[in-house]
């Protein structure tokens, strides 16, 4: 497989890359300016901030060159600026006391670094030094640390981890999980760490070295590990700032408070824009979530032209920030206001647009994405300056895996095309390439496709695998269709529901059952069951008030009407009592087990939580 | 603000935010019990911040388990 060919082949050499020319730059302006000033009054800086100088010879565009590199919002607010240059003295310095604490390239570092500024620097210290960093998100879920801990002594055990990296905020955090987890031999704190010289180490990276395992939760499964190789980072690097977003170094400026720990925020804002040379805003993502307005100031007050976001954190925006809150905003700078990671709805987006309208908000910006985790990052994205795109389509035909457009019907938004050297496909159950409009399992293959799940051969067999013309392909698990090489994605594979030889998508059942009066908006899980041999509907849900059996009779009657589809069950289950994710949505599949088991706590009315409580009790 | 306005205030903005009532909130309650996810805990500290002028660390949020947690991560902000 050849390097790709508008970025560097590997991190690190991008990395070196942004300093050499931060460095050269500097020396440019730095010598311009000996020139222009004969006899200075005062000695020039170092890093020449020339604001007091007339800009006769473009010095403030040189120094804005050399000065350019990645900005942290720390949660009081403040700054801290650190240039490209700075950024690569850091990891370079930190490479060499990772090795010092005696790890080797290659070895496995877990980081559990809550600090963006912090994570970034010891996670690029890691790769400078050819150590596998595995990153860990920190615990900050208002639940008891047992689960906690046990994730994290998965994933370091999963990994071999040999270190783990935590601040001194954190590490009481995780320090029960070294003496769970074999290969580690010690926690360390990046302060700790820092206090330390040991000059530089010279690693030899090569492209098809392991960059990083990137971890990722399945709703069924233990979180488990992909290994990107720096050659994948390099071509999906390239495939979505260059192809996708369309970059343009002299101008553009990311804005994030993705999760750093997760493939979106950290490939998409921290490796991509440095493989590509794009300064970048970070903010902390719990600002972000308590104050949701933060993201649209700092976009406004950075000029910010990137953006990227999953569907729910468009919508969070639309509920928490009212118009006149943005009416002295201008963010009419963005350019890029990608969605991604999860099911994309028309509404939202329209929703957000909207809202944002007086803040000069073009929704052109919106480009709808498809990626995950197993192909590095991005597989689809649309064109930039496209907007969403919707295909309407027969509810009917889709029970039978066709897509017919329709006036009315299902509105699915479009994710847009692959990049160039890679390749997606849509097929059936024996892996022949379906026609276009054909619903069936997404795959794709070219050079963003990992290797692998990390010592786990038999995962690895079950996702990527031989397909069509006898490549090996990446099987998504998704079920989508193709229309002219655009991908539309319906849902996930494992989720629908057969019914009778019909194909129901437990989403749109969800959907139509949210809207009932009783029943509480986006609280409802829809699964299949095998009842006597015989696939069957079960809706639970969770009611907000009313009589159970009342409510049980408006959502069988609702989907009767909507689908055309006998409900075997309407289980009402009280208000916060269906399983949920990290990021809040109903757990499907454990709902399924539960309902199964026998466990699902069945409710008869519904009048908020009816467990007795201790004293002092308030009425509202 | 004393502790029982505070539990007020708390259980208004907790239901707002979950778009449900929330009611009986005791303080022993655990976070978890409310039947309000991580994301929306966080958007309700927000909220208990803006309103009181106040800021929790991050560091401090780990540990809130219960609702008594959370009141007293609150009360040692506040100055007033």
């Amino acid at each position: 497989m050849s390097d790709p060919k508008h970025v560097a082949p590997t991190l690190p050499a991008a990395i070196r890359q942004l300093a050499a020319l931060a460095e050269s730059t500097r020396r440019a302006s730095h010598a311009r300016r000996e020139g222009l000033q004969s006899a200075p009054a005062k000695p020039v800086r170092e890093t020449g901030h020339g604001s007091e100088v007339t800009d006769v010879a473009g010095l403030t565009g040189l120094n804005e060159v050399a000065e350019r590199g990645f900005v942290f919002v720390r949660p009081d607010g403040t700054e801290r600026s650190c240039s490209f240059a700075e950024l690569a003295y850091q990891a370079e310095r930190r490479a060499a006391n990772l090795h010092a604490c005696g790890l080797k390239k290659g070895d496995r570092l877990a980081i559990v670094v809550p600090d963006p500024d912090e994570f970034v620097l010891s996670f690029l210290g890691a790769v400078m030094g050819g150590i596998v960093p595995v990153p860990i998100f920190p615990q900050l879920s208002f639940k008891n640390v047992d689960s906690y801990h046990e994730t994290v002594t998965h994933i370091a055990n999963a990994s071999g981890s040999k270190m783990l990296l935590t601040t001194e905020a954190t590490r009481p955090y995780v320090q029960p999980v070294l003496a769970r987890v074999e290969s580690m031999t010690r926690i360390a704190t990046v302060d700790e760490l820092n206090l330390q010289d040991n000059g530089i180490v010279d690693v030899v990276i090569e492209p098809e070295d392991t960059a990083f395992l990137q971890f990722t939760s399945g709703s069924t499964s233990k979180p488990k590990g992909v290994v990107v190789t720096h050659r994948n980072l390099a071509w999906n690097s390239e495939s979505f700032m260059i192809h996708g977003l369309e970059k343009d170094s002299s101008f553009d400026k990311g804005v994030s408070w993705l999760p750093l720990f997760h493939d979106m925020g950290l490939i998409g804002f921290v490796i991509g824009p440095l493989f590509t040379n794009i300064p970048v805003v970070f903010l902390p993502t719990a600002s972000f979530v308590r104050n949701p307005r933060i993201w649209l100031d700092k976009i406004h007050q950075h000029r910010g032209t990137i953006t990227y976001a999953p569907n729910f954190a468009y919508s969070l925006v639309t509920k928490r920030v009212k118009e006149k809150d943005v009416a002295d905003l201008d963010l009419s700078c963005l350019r890029r206001a990608g969605c991604g990671a999860e099911p994309i709805q028309w509404k939202t987006l329209h929703e957000f647009a909207d809202r944002l309208k007086t803040a000069k908000f073009d929704p052109r910006a919106f480009l709808p994405s498809y990626g995950m985790a197993e192909s590095t990052l991005a597989i689809s994205f649309v064109p930039a300056f496209s907007g969403v795109r919707a295909d309407v389509v027969e509810k009917s035909g889709l029970e039978v895996g066709q897509a017919v457009p329709a006036l009315e019907g299902l509105r699915l938004v479009n994710c847009g095309r692959t990049f160039p050297e890679h390749e997606i496909a849509v097929v059936d159950e024996n892996g022949n390439r379906l026609a276009d409009r054909k619903v069936g399992q997404v795959l794709a293959r070219g050079p963003s496709i990992a290797s692998g799940y990390y010592q786990e051969p038999e995962l690895t067999a079950e996702a990527f695998k031989a397909g069509p013309d006898g490549h090996t392909w990446l099987y998504t698990g998704d079920l989508g269709y193709l229309v002219d090489g655009d991908i539309f994605i319906c849902g996930r594979l494992k989720d629908m529901i057969i019914v009778r030889g019909r194909n129901f998508y437990p989403s749109d059942i969800e959907w139509v059952v949210s809207d009932l009066p009783g029943i509480r908006r986006g609280n409802v899980v829809a699964f299949s069951a095998d009842v006597a041999g015989e696939e069957q509907l079960v809706i639970t849900a969770e009611g907000l008030s009313g009589e159970a059996e009342a409510l049980k009779a408006a959502v069988a009657v609702r989907v009767v009407a909507e689908f055309a589809l006998a409900v075997h069950e309407v289980v009402i289950v009280p208000q916060g009592t269906l399983p949920r994710t990290s990021s809040g949505k109903p757990q499907r599949r454990k709902t399924r087990q539960m309902y199964l088991e026998g466990t699902l706590v069945r409710a008869r009315s519904v009048q908020g939580p009816e467990d007795p409580v201790e004293e002092p009790v308030l009425s509202a | 603000m004393d502790r029982f306005e505070l539990l007020q205030l708390f259980q208004r903005t907790a239901s707002e935010i979950a778009e449900k009532e929330i009611r009986n909130v005791a303080e022993t309650t655990s976070i978890g019990e409310l039947g309000i996810d991580s994301l929306g805990m966080l958007e309700v500290i927000g909220s208990l911040e803006r309103e009181l002028k106040i800021q929790i660390p991050d560091e401090s949020l780990a540990g809130i388990l219960t609702v008594k947690d959370l009141l007293n991560a609150v009360l040692s902000r506040q100055t007033v």
